[in-house]
């Protein structure tokens, strides 16, 4: 018995391939600089980035230490939290406490 | 001619090795599938009316669409007939209508959540939903099928693969698929759906992000109250109780005794709802001495409330199951997608 060949239709979703994405500049030095936080809203997140952020102090003296924290773990943080971070910090420190 | 959205073709030569070349090719989710032949992609687009590369929605963080004939040739290989295809289209445009991204959480969570259909409406008589006997047991094709299509568009379009992009835990016995109608015959209240502002002759389906149902038997209470206290504690004990006082959501899926013993007794889902959120709390102690509350038992603690859910409304409650037994369930609704109730665009009701 001979058969007729069959065609499937691929269930897969396309690949969306890789992107470039430009790093945004690196300050030459940290002293005095705004430092942000952006904690992803793990419990102990909050906990491990202050400690981070302590010890860092210690060694550049940042000017100011602002805090940001996403609406979600598993979500990007919301375009208000990246204005936020624009705004009030120059380097930022995410991280993940759970 | 062939358009960027567009599915590529498979040629097999010998349709006997169909439903291993699937296997082969990781579109399933460890059972085997229904080969997605082009005709049979076909008929599910054309019950609908679609143009194959219509899309239907994006996950942007993932850089993902989800096309009409990928959403048909995962519904074919999970097994649905095309007339359950507006229940697989309706359920996906709840999810992409809520927050596209939240596609992505579900998976990308680490505690382990499911996807639940809850359907009303006339529908249900027509694909021959189970909403009675064994309720959340395989058996039956339209909620077995429709249930397992999404989530085989979710492995298959988006990686939501165990491993990959699927970063649950434990896992859940949930993602198999969850869809059930609701026994609106046999029910003392209005169909759920009416509850949320739709017509009786409205069909529609309930979407959420559930953790694995917890049956719950209350045999031998005789009132009301007692039936409430034990689901308010089944409530307040459920696992993750971290999530207390976050945006959750209930689902209580009363069986048929319990709900004739309320219905007997003239309980409506308002007054339910009120008792059911007025006992569902731990302490704050409690939480912490368990767990699931980060920090030592401070003054105040042991007076402080925390809730199960903060509203009334926040617990939905829903006639299914069978009447062999004396039984309830509760569905915990969280990170995802809550809640949300639409209608179903049937082209052929």
């Amino acid at each position: 018995m001979t058969t007729s060949p069959i065609q499937l239709v691929d269930p897969t979703g396309a690949d969306p391939g890789l992107i470039n994405l430009d790093l945004a500049p690196r300050p030459s030095d940290l002293r005095g600089k705004r430092l942000g936080l952006l904690d992803n809203s793990k419990a102990n997140s909050d906990v491990i980035l202050y400690a981070i952020a302590r010890i860092l102090n210690e060694q550049y003296e940042f000017s100011d230490i602002f805090y940001a924290k996403k609406h979600s773990a598993s979500l990007p943080p919301v375009p208000e939290i990246v204005a936020d971070l624009h705004r009030h910090a120059d380097i930022v420190i995410a991280g993940v406490g759970d | 001619m062939t358009t960027p959205n567009r599915s590529p073709l498979h040629q097999i030569n010998n349709p006997s090795d169909a439903v291993d070349e699937c296997f082969r090719r990781g579109w399933t989710d460890g059972l085997p599938v229904v080969p997605p032949t082009v005709e049979r992609v076909q008929q599910m687009l054309d019950y609908m009316g679609l143009a194959p590369d219509h899309i239907l929605g994006e996950v942007p963080v993932r850089r993902r669409v989800l096309t009409a004939e990928q959403a048909a040739a995962n519904s074919v290989m999970a097994g649905c007939l095309p007339e359950y295809f507006p229940v697989v289209l309706a359920t996906m445009q709840a999810l992409f209508d809520h927050d596209p991204n939240c596609i992505h959480e579900l998976s990308a969570v680490t505690n382990s959540v499911g996807v639940l259909m809850l359907i009303n409406g006339p529908i249900r008589h027509k694909l021959g939903l189970n909403c009675t006997d064994n309720l959340f047991s395989p058996g039956n094709r339209a909620n077995a099928t429709i249930g397992r299509a999404i989530r085989l568009i979710l492995i298959n379009v988006f990686e939501q693969r165990p491993g990959v992009l699927d970063r649950g835990c434990m896992g859940s016995l949930g993602k198999h698929g969850v869809c059930f109608g609701e026994d609106e015959e046999n029910s003392p209240w209005e169909p759920f759906h009416v509850s949320q502002g739709f017509q009786p002759e409205d069909s529609t389906v309930t979407v959420a992000s559930i953790q694995d149902p917890e049956m719950l038997g209350n045999r031998y209470g005789a009132t009301g109250e007692s039936l409430m206290d034990s689901i308010a504690e089944g409530m307040a004990s459920h696992g993750l109780a971290v999530y207390f006082g976050r945006d959750i959501k209930w689902f209580w899926i009363v069986g048929h005794w319990h709900s004739e013993l309320l219905g007997r007794l003239g309980w409506d889902r308002p007054a339910m709802q009120k008792y059911l959120q007025e006992r569902a709390f731990r302490s704050r102690a409690q939480l912490k001495q368990l767990g699931y509350i980060r920090g030592d038992v401070e003054p105040g603690d042991h007076d402080a409330r925390v809730y199960a859910a903060d509203h009334p409304e926040d617990i939905l409650i829903v006639k299914a199951g069978g009447n062999s037994g004396i039984y309830s369930e509760l569905i915990m609704n969280y990170y995802g997608l809550i809640a949300t109730t639409s209608k179903i665009n049937d082209p052929h009701p």
